[in-house]
């Protein structure tokens, strides 16, 4: 379906604009501005901040800029979670921009992995790629794969190259969703293989998912769960749930009090499992959900 | 025989427990049951606050920061391999907490092995994915386990990327 396509692109290219502002009790020569930029949903955070950690230290003292980290409400943001998860977790029903403090002091061990260089990126991103495939296809296709698909794949995550508009310090993307070299069709070359499965399956061995939720004292929920049922049937989104996370699920005459959400979109429950792995998995190759309060508006 | 995955603290070193722990043993299937059952009710006690293996006198630090409920102190079975030139644990089964992260199982085993604290250690799992520090060693366990253990290889350098 041509129509699946469009999804992978949407998926992709979904940004979120992000206001970053300096913590107020950091050290500064002068008045520290906010600056803008839109946040790729698909990327990691200090993959794509560099401009904003150049733009704070322009008015910070060179001692006084350690590792930069960044927080939303009071909550140290993840830097290790894709961009998109933690909007949909922490800020998916406030009002746009979203609005990250950031710092340069006190860096909360407790919360956050350090991240010293986009290496500890790198290898992050891969471990969860081949963390996936070991799920997906017990490791086969990943490991099939030459370094340099592997290198792929990670490039295909390198920002690309923004447009600065004039007078202003807001940059929006200049890849156009049409060029044929872009990020996207580089990614995807070598992701699709990590999307096939033998004809005689229906789909993959397990699906790699993860379930989030911010009341709770664990990480996220993960655990073995097959797209296809004992008789054949395609599992949904719903099956998933009812499995492994009944809570999220609204009783049939109960009033809807969760949001299941998945790149700021919530999937209809009767959604198979291996499409949504195949079409809404971040390029870790992970399907991030996300369950939050249902707005009350 | 299954140890517990003691953290030395408060004046025990790792030997000190060990051996408190290796009481139970050589005594036949009647001890190590009791040492086992020992690390279970330790485990579960320490949900409530207190540390109930007084008998052995090992300290049970299985968690440092504030009690779990009994549900999330769980144990699971873990087999460690080391890889390459990479010192060879002498007990290499343990019992771990579902919910001791791998930097917890890193720093326990580099003190175990009395490593610099400095000094890297990775672990990898189905000799194929490093995973990240804050991963649990529970959910490792349900999707990558097998044999009702997690086999996780440790070596001081980069085995498998």
């Amino acid at each position: 379906m041509t129509d699946d396509k469009d999804v992978l692109r949407d998926v992709w290219f979904g940004r979120i604009p992000t206001c970053f502002t300096l913590y107020q009790d950091e050290i500064t020569e002068r008045e520290a501005e906010p600056y803008y930029l839109l946040l790729p949903r698909i990327s990691y955070l200090t993959l794509v901040t560099d401009k904003v950690k150049k733009h704070f230290q322009k008015v910070m003292r060179q001692e006084d800029v350690t590792e930069i980290w960044f927080e939303y409400e009071g909550t140290p943001l993840k830097w290790h979670f894709p961009i998109g998860l933690l909007f949909d977790l922490h800020a998916s029903n406030t009002a746009l921009p979203w609005n990250i403090t950031v710092h340069f002091k006190n860096f909360p061990e407790k919360d956050l992995l350090h991240c010293t260089s986009k290496d500890v990126i790198e290898a992050h991103f891969m471990a969860c790629v081949k963390e996936a495939d070991a799920l997906k296809h017990k490791s086969q296709v990943i490991n099939e794969m030459q370094k340099k698909d592997h290198k792929q794949l990670w490039m295909g995550l390198q920002n690309d190259h923004y447009h600065l508009i004039p007078g202003s310090n807001l940059e929006i993307p200049a890849n156009l969703p049409a060029s044929p070299n872009n990020k996207f069709d580089q990614f995807w070359a070598i992701n699709r293989k990590l999307m096939e499965y033998p004809p005689e399956d229906s789909g993959f061995r397990y699906i790699p998912f993860r379930i989030y939720q911010v009341t709770t004292e664990r990480p996220f929920i993960q655990k073995l769960f097959r797209p296809v049922a004992t008789n054949g049937q395609l599992n949904t989104l719903g099956d998933l749930l009812k499995e492994v996370y009944p809570a999220a699920i609204t009783p049939e005459d109960g009033e809807k009090k969760n949001q299941v959400m998945v790149h700021g979109i919530e999937p209809m429950l009767e959604t198979p499992v291996q499409w949504l792995s195949e079409h809404m998995s971040y390029p870790d190759n992970f399907l991030h959900i996300s369950i939050i309060p249902q707005p009350t508006d | 025989m299954l140890h517990a995955l003691v953290s030395p603290g408060r004046g025990w070193d790792g030997r000190t427990a060990a051996n408190s722990l290796s009481r139970h043993e050589g005594v036949g299937g009647a001890g190590s049951v009791a040492a086992e059952l020992c690390v279970r009710r330790a485990a579960y006690a320490w949900g409530r606050g207190s540390c109930l293996c007084r008998r052995c006198a090992a300290p049970l630090f299985l968690h440092s920061p504030a009690p779990h409920p009994a549900s999330a102190l769980a144990l699971v079975d873990v087999l460690l391999k080391a890889v390459g030139d990479t010192p060879i644990m002498k007990t290499k089964k343990w019992s771990v907490e579902r919910t001791r992260t791998i930097q917890g199982l890193v720093d326990f085993i580099k003190k175990f092995l009395k490593l610099v604290a400095s000094e890297q250690l990775f672990i990898y799992v189905n000799q194929s994915f490093a995973p990240s520090p804050d991963q649990e060693v529970g959910t490792l366990y349900e999707c990558f386990g097998s044999d009702g253990k997690l086999v996780l290889h440790y070596c001081k350098s980069q085995a498998w990327g």
